[in-house]
Formats: structure tokens, C-alpha cells, sequence
């Protein structure tokens, strides 16, 4: 652009006289036609003189140069899309094998827990056998006491139903051996009137004073009967006393039994429900890695000279991969750069997917943070 | 019992909370600033057609720029013209950044209507939609607007499609005897213009800050001499054509005055010469070395400068009243032909490494140079006005050709080959 040459300047100052040498030849070589004619640059009239430039030539091959860029391009992409689509395919296939491994180690490991918590639920099994037949022991005495009780006061009831059957019987014969005095005396009333009413007061007497005797017998048998049942009820009570509270400890111990086993249970489920979301954030985390891969292939970012430019964005996913929504949360401040990273977002449709449906759900709400470096 | 049992809660209080706090976060760093896919429909036409192919120059627009990956056209899912004809998840598939669409309707034969919409594909939005009227002579210079609109609104950066560059170009006659020309033409290359021939060296053409007129150096009258002339008229003046050396002309950012090489001391030095008043006034003041190739530092008051007075060709930086000048370039022996970037980050020069020149920027804050081309011969650095690109001179098959490389080195872009030697390219300010 410069009129002095670089030659002159590497030169250095010995180029002073090159140049006036030059300068002369300038001077020998110029004739008085050479005097250039200023052309006018109407914007209407739009070329003078187009005597040196086939401008036919250049468009030529211009076209000729853009046409094979245009193919170095596309074979370019072509390529680029094929490593890409390795490049993914194999991510894919190692995420599918490090899952299958997963799931191996994972049934492995539930195996092996089930088999021991299985094994602890035999022991428990046994355990809980052992209790319910000392239980079994326990209430079968209780019913061999309780039937021997029955029976003593069955053989007591027994005994007193004879005694007052024997009464009884005494008493009829009683009455009968009265009956046939009163006859006697009857007749004897009969053969002698006189001596009648002495005799009769006798024979009140005497049979009051037997009524009085046998009422007296009955009462205190009444008596002895009552005290009987009385003692038999109370008896009772005492071993009905005894059961209700062998039944109540054994409930007691039942439910602290059950309540163990529920917390047990519990614990069992809370450390599979652990395995499961600790798998789920191993395949969230792969698959975030592999999104975040995806998505950088696909930001194209505007070369612009600003730093420290940071957008973030706000992404939805519909199932499937595709891009639901896109909010910018917080831009960079330029235009350009958030849209960027929007369009990335965008290109990178649809994104990878895993079949787990609740890792897949873990991956349906996203913040990116995109900065150049 | 109760650790178990606390153990166990635990579990059911974090698995619940990991539901709740199920949005996961991921941070992507990185990226890459790859070319953005971009999909041109080619634009619908009725009445009489246009002479000019405008989503063809277009497509070469922005392909050209290295920033943009425009779709072949057989990918081209379908060919809207409107927006009701958009469907927009069919160009999601192809995974366009945008979607350019557009109507030339020719309305007497002479007078066109032209309309675009550039879409964002993937919020299904449109981001640009212009209506314009233009006589079938600016049809192309609209092609180029339309693709700098788009390349703004995709890019953030503002688009120089539209822009010109002024080069040099020589003929070698059958008889051995030279010709010259200055020539202008749009920023692809395409459509040049002649403004200036001669038998004899024309040099150094510098485009004024408004874009309307060109400096340049031309051997015309036996010897060198500064001319400026005016774009749309025609008319110039010669501005310096003192004894010995008239060299290197820059315009300031105000456009007021001009930075030269004057020899007429007896040793090349820097001058400013106020165009208005003709005032001269001498910057540096080194007799014993070359200073020249001033060019301006915007909206500063300072000059940047090659000179050897190190003994080897550096740049330096002084200020256009004159005074000490610091030195600015130390990596390697070699470093000449500056120019700034009209953001004033970098500086590009040709950076001689073990007799071959490369085009090299230095970020002026930092000191860092980064060679930015390979081939060897390159020369007259000149930062595009948005201080994207670097268009500069190289030589291929014996002959000049223009390039143009990101200020990163990522784009390399070559631009009209036609077996004709082309030099000391020029890269226009935006056209207001």
C-alpha cells in the first residue's frame, strides 16, 4: 500500500540511492504521452474502462472457486457427520454395555441381599415357631389346670347334689316315719280322748322341735353351698386374672415382634429404594454428560472479541428428546451470543434418550450455563 | 433400632429432596465458531427478470466471508417466497440458523421492487424483513446491502459487503512496455472500475474517511508525486510533488489532513500536510534512517511509522505535533507496512521472517503478534472497516493477487484472479 518498497527499508539507508537510481529510470523511461487521463466515477454511468479485466473470467472463476469450497465443504461435513454419528453410536453402545453391567451387578447384589434377608427371615421364622409353641405349652397347661379345676368342682357339686339328695331323702323318710306317728296317733286320739291333747302337745313339740332341726340342717347345708360357690367364683376370677394378663404380655411381645419386623422390612425397602436412585443418577449422569457433548458439538458461537459473555438458559424436553421450551434466564447481555446458545440447544434435537423411564423423566428439565471458556 | 430407623428416614428425606430439585444443571463451555448453517432460497421473480442473480451474490457474500455455511441449494427443502409459504419445522430438520427469503418484482422494466425477510428457523421469527425500490444499476450494490443486513443481524458485527477496495493492476504489453490502473471494485472483487491509467507506476491509493475521494502516488510526471482525487467527479489535484521523495499518503480520521513520506530535506521523513491551508508541517526529525508508511491511529492525534533507525525496519509511534517516538514492534527483525484497525485493537504489518513476509497483527494492548498468512510474499496490509478481515497483496504464479485473512487467521479468502497482476490493495470505509 506503501510506496516505499520493502526492499528499500531492508536495505537501510544504502536503499536512499536505489531509489533515486529507480527514480531516475522513472524519469529516462517516461514520454510525454504517458500523461494519465483521470477518469469520471459517476455512480450512474458505471464503467469507463474495462480495458484490462475480463471481468468474465474473474466471475468464472470465482465460481469455479466458490463451487470447489462448496464441494471441500460438504465432503468436509459429510465426514464430520460420520465421525459424529460414530462417535455417538459408540457412546451409545458403551452407555447400553456399562447399563447392562450395571443391571448384572445390581441383580447380583439384590440377589445376594434377598438371599440374606431371606435367610434372617427363616432364623426369624424359627425363632418365632420356637415362642409360639412354649406359648402353645404355656396356655396347654393353663387348660390342664383349668380342666383339673373344673373337674374338683365338678366332683365337689357332685358330692354336695348326693348330700342334699341324701337329705332330701331323709327328710321323706322323716316325713313318711311323722305321717305314720300322726296316724298312730290318730288312732291312738281315737282309743283315748283324754290323754289326746297331752300327747298331741307332746308330738307338736317334738315335731317342731324336728322341723326346727331339719330347717336348721337345710339352712347350714344353703350355707355351706353358698360358701362353696362363693369360693369356686372367686376361684375363677383369679385364673380368668391370670389368663388376661398372660394374654396381655403375649400381645405386648407379639407386637414388639411385628413392629421389629416392620422396621426391619422398612430398612430393607428404604436400601433397595437407595440402589434404585443411586442407578437412576448413574445413568442421569452419563446421559447429562453425553447431552452436554452433544450440545457443545452442535453451539456454533459468534466470534465476538467481548469476555466473560455467560447466558443460561432454561430447557424443557418433550419424551422423545425433543425440545420443548427454551427461556433465557439470564442472558450474556448480547443478542447474538444468547441466541447462539439457544440455537444449540435447538440443533442438538432430538437428544439422547435412555429407555429407563425414570432416569428419562430425571431428564426432562435442564439449566445450561454456556460460556466460551 | 432408633439408628436404623433414623438411617432410614434419611434416605426417604434426600430421595425426596433429589425429586424436588430434579432440573438438572450443565454447563457447556466451549462451542466453536464454526460457519452458521444458513438457508438462501433464491428470491421469487415477476414481471420482466432481473439482470442481476441477487441471492446469488448473495450466497457469495456470505459464504465468502467464512462466517456463514450457506445450504446447497439441492438441500432446499422447499422455495418460499413468502412468509405464509414457510414452514418453518421443515427447515429446523436441516438445522439452518436462518432462513433468507425474497420477491424482485420489476415494475416498468427499468425500476425494481425488492424484498427479503431473514428468519430465526428455530424460534420461527423474523429478524430482518426489508422493502426497497432501485433502478436495475443497484440492483447488485443491493444484493450487497441485503447480505450486509444479514450478516449484522446473525453476527452482531457490522457488515462490509457493500464496501469497495481500490487496487493497482498492470499490464505487460507484447513489447515488454507497462500499463497501470487504479481501479475500484465491490468488496467481492467483482465489477471493477477503472478511475486511472498509465504507462507509468501508480502507488499506495488511501481511501479519505467519508469514502469519496482516493490519494494515491503516481509516477505520471517523471517523478513521485501525491494526488487526490475525487470519486464521483473525476476531478484531482496534486498535493505534494516536492524535490526528491512524495510517498505514503494517509488521510486523518478527521479527513482534514494527509500524513507523507518527504524526502525533500534530503532524507525521507514523516509530514502532515494540512489539505485546506497547504500548511507543512515535518514530524520526525532522524536523518539518519528512513521513517515513512505513517498511518493514523483513530480518534487520536498519533501516528504509527516504520523506520530503521534501530538499525533494522520496526514500527514506531509518534505523535502528528512531532516529538519523541516510542517504539512499538519487538518480535522479530523485521516489521513494516503498518496498519490499525479502525477499532484500534490491532495492528497488521508484514513481518519479514528469514527473507519471506508474512501478513502478521499485533494486539496493541497486549503486545501478542499472531502471524496470520503463509505464503511468503505478502505486503500492504489493510484492515476491512469493520475490523473483521485483512485484505493485502501476495503473489501467485509470478503474479499479484489480493487476499483477504481474519484478524484470528480462521478465513482465508482470495479474491479476483484473473491473470492480471494486482497490488497495493485499498479496503474502503462504509459508505454512509
Amino acid at each position: 500500500m506503501k510506496n516505499t518498497s520493502v526492499e528499500n527499508i531492508t536495505a537501510g539507508s544504502s536503499s536512499l540511492l536505489l531509489h533515486i537510481v529507480l527514480l531516475g529510470l522513472f524519469v529516462v523511461g517516461m514520454d510525454s504521452q504517458s500523461i494519465p487521463k483521470p477518469i469520471a466515477q459517476h455512480e450512474q454511468v458505471e464503467i469507463v474502462q474495462a480495458t484490462m479485466m475480463d471481468e468474465n473470467n474473474v466471475l468464472q472463476e470465482m465460481v469455479r472457486q466458490q463451487e470447489v469450497e462448496d464441494k471441500k465443504r460438504n465432503e468436509e461435513q459429510a465426514r464430520q457427520d460420520k465421525v459424529d454419528q460414530r462417535l455417538e453410536e459408540t457412546q451409545n453402545e458403551l452407555a447400553r454395555k456399562e447399563l447392562e453391567f450395571q443391571d448384572q451387578q445390581e441383580r447380583a447384589k439384590i440377589e445376594q441381599q434377598q438371599r440374606e434377608t431371606k435367610a434372617k427371615q427363616e432364623q426369624e421364622k424359627i425363632a418365632k415357631l420356637e415362642q409360639a409353641r412354649k406359648q402353645e405349652e404355656i396356655k396347654q397347661e393353663q387348660a390342664v389346670a383349668e380342666r383339673k379345676i373344673a373337674e374338683e368342682k365338678r366332683t365337689k357339686a357332685d358330692q354336695e347334689r348326693k348330700v342334699a339328695e341324701q337329705k332330701q331323702k331323709q327328710a321323706e323318710q322323716d316325713r313318711k316315719k311323722q305321717e305314720d306317728l300322726k296316724q298312730k296317733a290318730e288312732q291312738e286320739l281315737k282309743a283315748a280322748e283324754k290323754k289326746k291333747q297331752t300327747a298331741e302337745a307332746d308330738r307338736k313339740a317334738e315335731e317342731d322341735k324336728k322341723a326346727a332341726q331339719a330347717r336348721k340342717v337345710k339352712a347350714e347345708a344353703d350355707k355351706k353351698a353358698e360358701a362353696d360357690k362363693k369360693a369356686a367364683a372367686a376361684k375363677k376370677a383369679e385364673t380368668d386374672k391370670k389368663a388376661e394378663e398372660a394374654r396381655k404380655v403375649e400381645a405386648e411381645r407379639k407386637a414388639q415382634v411385628a413392629e421389629a419386623d416392620r422396621l426391619l422390612q422398612d430398612s430393607l425397602a428404604s436400601e433397595q429404594q437407595e440402589q434404585e436412585s443411586k442407578r437412576i443418577a448413574g445413568v442421569v449422569d452419563q446421559y447429562s454428560l453425553m447431552i452436554k457433548q452433544r450440545i457443545n458439538r452442535n453451539w456454533l458461537r459468534p466470534s465476538i472479541s467481548e469476555s466473560g459473555l455467560q447466558s443460561t438458559l432454561r430447557v424443557t424436553l418433550l419424551p422423545g428428546g425433543d425440545v420443548k421450551q427454551v427461556t433465557v434466564v439470564k442472558s450474556s447481555g448480547n443478542a447474538i451470543f444468547d441466541r447462539s446458545a439457544e440455537s444449540a440447544v435447538y440443533r442438538a434435537a432430538p437428544w439422547p434418550q435412555p429407555s429407563d423411564p425414570k432416569a428419562a423423566a430425571a431428564l426432562r428439565d435442564f439449566q445450561f450455563i454456556f460460556k466460551p471458556e | 433400632m432408633t439408628k436404623r430407623l433414623l438411617i432410614a428416614l434419611g434416605i426417604i428425606v434426600s430421595a425426596l429432596s433429589w425429586q424436588a430439585n430434579a432440573e438438572l444443571v450443565i454447563e457447556i463451555t466451549g462451542g466453536s465458531e464454526a460457519a452458521l448453517p444458513i438457508a438462501l432460497v433464491p428470491f421469487g421473480s415477476e414481471g420482466s427478470v432481473s439482470p442481476v442473480d441477487l441471492s446469488e451474490v448473495i450466497r457469495n457474500d456470505l459464504a465468502g466471508s467464512g462466517r456463514f455455511a450457506p445450504l446447497p441449494q439441492q438441500d432446499l427443502i422447499s422455495q418460499p417466497h413468502k412468509q405464509a409459504e414457510v414452514n418453518f419445522a421443515d427447515w429446523r430438520l436441516l438445522r439452518s440458523e436462518g432462513l433468507v427469503i425474497g420477491n424482485v418484482t420489476s415494475i416498468d422494466g427499468q425500476t425494481y421492487d425488492v424484498q427479503f425477510q431473514l428468519f430465526d428457523v428455530y424460534k420461527g421469527q423474523q429478524l430482518v424483513g426489508k422493502r426497497y425500490q432501485v433502478p436495475a444499476s443497484g440492483l447488485r450494490r443491493l444484493a450487497h446491502q441485503i447480505s450486509d443486513q444479514i450478516y449484522h443481524a446473525l453476527t452482531g458485527e457490522v457488515g462490509v459487503f457493500a464496501t469497495r477496495l481500490a487496487f493497482v493492476t498492470v499490464i505487460t504489453n507484447a513489447d515488454g512496455s507497462k500499463r497501470f490502473a487504479l481501479q475500484v471494485s465491490d468488496a467481492d472483487g467483482a465489477n471493477p472500475r477503472t478511475v486511472l491509467q498509465s504507462k507509468e507506476p501508480i502507488m499506495s491509493p488511501n481511501w479519505s474517511p467519508d469514502g469519496e475521494r482516493l490519494s494515491y502516488v503516481s509516477f505520471e510526471n517523471g517523478k513521485t508525486e501525491v494526488f487526490v482525487q475525487e470519486m464521483t467527479s473525476g476531478r484531482r489535484s496534486s498535493v505534494a510533488s516536492f524535490k526528491g521523495i512524495n510517498s505514503a499518503p494517509s488521510w486523518s480520521p478527521d479527513g482534514k489532513k494527509l500524513a507523507l513520506t518527504l524526502s525533500k530535506g534530503g532524507n525521507p521523513e514523516i509530514y502532515v500536510l494540512n489539505l485546506a491551508s497547504g500548511d507543512l508541517a515535518r514530524v520526525t526529525h532522524n536523518s539518519q534512517s528512513i521513517d515513512t508508511e505513517a498511518v493514523w491511529l483513530p480518534n487520536s492525534n498519533s501516528l504509527l511509522f516504520t523506520s530503521d533507525r534501530g538499525g533494522r525496519p520496526q514500527i514506531y509511534k509518534v505523535s502528528s505535533d512531532g516529538g519523541n517516538a516510542s517504539r512499538v514492534t519487538f518480535e522479530g527483525n523485521y516489521n513494516s507496512s503498518p496498519d490499525v484497525s479502525p477499532d484500534g485493537r490491532y495492528l497488521a504489518m508484514v513481518h519479514g521472517v528469514g527473507g519471506k513476509y508474512f501478513i502478521a497483527v499485533q494486539d496493541l494492548a497486549s503486545g501478542a503478534v499472531q502471524v496470520l498468512t503463509e505464503t511468503g510474499r505478502d505486503e500492504s496490509p489493510s484492515f476491512a472497516p469493520n475490523s473483521s478481515m485483512i485484505l493485502y497483496a501476495t503473489e501467485r504464479n509470478g503474479k499479484g493477487v489480493l487476499a483477504a485473512v481474519s484478524v484470528d487467521g480462521r478465513i482465508q479468502q482470495r479474491l479476483g484472479e484473473a491473470g492480471i497482476d494486482v497490488r497495493e490493495p485499498a479496503w474502503s470505509p462504509i459508505r454512509k
